[in-house]
């Protein structure tokens, strides 16, 4: 079976996973977090969004530590087996972005975005997404109770607006939601511009996951011995790495469509 | 690199399996965050109606702490969280309401005098408060919302020929009844309880346990 079929079936199969919470069908719900960004506000989900676990955890200037502790303790041991790759094979935000990136692929081809994906800027901002991380989700929490939660894109998504399709007239918006529906658009928007957008520049769980992709087992490896520089990896990676000069790079979500696509066959998984 | 891998996954591992097993933090997750929900998180209100009923949730009993309670007065619940921007919002409101002062983390629980009358009032902050009040939680969500802030008002009714506990909850910060400002949300929440009083003095005196 071809190898971006399986990571296919991965992501369907864990969207069915994280979705068994619904009341009676079969209504799991556990206290385990998510290891991916998915909102416990799903009227089906069966975990905890990571993010609000650590949120909660330092509430206005409270600290919890169990809390701080249990989601970067499931992050970090699926981090340190397998890196960054529960975003490929894992996220259901991965899964919706793998359905937009087809058009964003389209975009990618004009020149302006050839322009701005090779400005050297771009790799900076990719930090955006720790600095919402230490920001939005620690700080803010800890010192004024204001929680990235309640403006979340995907908690909008996934949470509030199944709720709202499920219980037809039964809620009104809060003060939040025209904030959230705001941000929620432009992430729309992003995703359908940019192959991989919330991954490569926003996702606070990408930023907690990022650094094992440095001593993780399983990675990406290049031999750039017999590499012949056609780029064609570079090409169809999702988000937007130079394959051939990458080592360990945090950005890499290990899809393996550098692996598919190498036609000399020299970038594979490593499993050291 | 391979030494390096290793020791970062015993400890890890070894980290999140002491924490299963020696501590409740399963627990805590499960009913802290994933049983309840923040309305704020939710980015939603539910809208409710505050009509008094006797039907707990599946007609399960009222707890026991509530009855007790039920002999002093009526029964103001109030169901918060941490990281709730809604419950930040009403938690001055209800201080304001009963002239109390707590931690919004604390556990607690006091007799206030409201307008003459004696009202319990049980703070419940859902993730620094023991099993019995927790699990109280659901059984009073009428509306099957789910979701914090949760406000619950206990008084007594007359249901053929029995004086028996009577409650409504609300949620959220009350802007589905059209409260905007913290003097709108304690005018409406005056109104509730001067209404449950009113109730709790029409029957109390049929009460068993009073």
């Amino acid at each position: 079976m071809k190898l971006q079929i399986k990571r296919l079936i991965s992501q369907i199969i864990l969207l069915f996973s994280a979705n068994l919470g619904y009341p009676g069908y079969p209504g799991l719900k556990t206290g385990f977090c998510y290891p991916f960004f998915y909102c416990q506000a799903c009227p089906a989900a069966t975990s905890a969004c990571p993010l609000r676990s650590l949120e909660q955890s330092v509430d206005k200037g409270s600290f919890t530590w169990r809390l701080f502790l249990y989601p970067l303790l499931i992050i970090g041991f699926l981090g340190v087996l397998t890196g960054r790759a529960v975003c490929s094979w894992a996220c259901p935000i991965g899964l919706l972005q793998r359905g937009t990136g087809r058009i964003a692929r389209k975009f990618k081809k004009f020149p302006i975005a050839r322009k701005l994906g090779k400005h050297k800027a771009e790799k900076y901002f990719r930090y955006t997404k720790y600095f919402l991380l230490i920001s939005l989700v620690f700080v803010t929490s800890y010192l004024i109770g204001f929680i990235f939660t309640d403006i979340c894109p995907v908690g909008l998504l996934t949470g509030t607006i199944p709720v709202l399709i499920l219980n037809p007239g039964k809620f009104i918006p809060n003060y939040f939601f025209p904030v959230a529906l705001v941000i929620f658009i432009l992430f729309i928007v992003l995703i359908f511009l940019i192959e991989r957008g919330w991954c490569r520049y926003f996702c606070p769980v990408g930023a907690l996951l990022g650094p094992f992709n440095k001593i993780s087992f399983l990675h990406i490896a290049v031999n750039t011995k017999d590499c012949t520089n056609c780029n064609v990896c570079s090409y169809n990676c999702p988000m937007g790495i130079d394959v051939p000069n990458m080592h360990r790079d945090p950005e890499c979500i290990l899809c393996g469509k550098c692996v598919t696509a190498c036609p000399k066959h020299q970038i594979t998984f490593e499993r050291r | 690199m391979f030494a390096i891998q290793v020791t970062a996954l015993l400890l890890v591992s070894g980290s999140l399996a002491g924490m299963f097993a020696f501590t409740p933090v399963y627990e805590d997750v499960r009913s802290g965050i994933v049983l309840v929900l923040c309305l704020s998180c939710l980015k939603l209100e539910p809208k409710t109606i505050a009509n008094f009923t006797f039907e707990t949730v599946d007609n399960q009993p009222h707890p026991e702490f509530v009855l007790e309670n039920l002999s002093k007065g009526p029964v103001f619940l109030h169901y918060s969280g941490d990281s709730c921007a809604g419950c930040d919002v009403m938690y001055p409101v209800i201080k304001d309401l009963f002239s109390v002062d707590f931690g919004k983390q604390d556990m607690f629980h006091t007799l206030a005098t409201f307008e003459n009358s004696t009202v319990a009032y049980i703070y419940v902050n859902i993730h620094h408060t023991i099993d019995q009040l927790r699990n109280a939680q659901p059984l009073y969500d009428k509306d099957h919302v789910g979701g914090i802030p949760m406000f619950t008002v206990i008084s007594l009714g007359y249901d053929h020929g029995d004086v028996k506990p009577k409650y409504t909850t609300v949620y959220g910060t009350l802007a589905v009844y059209g409260c905007e400002t913290d003097a709108e949300r304690l005018a409406y929440l005056t109104q509730l309880m001067e209404e449950s009083i009113q109730m709790y003095n029409e029957n109390s005196a049929g009460y068993p346990h009073h």
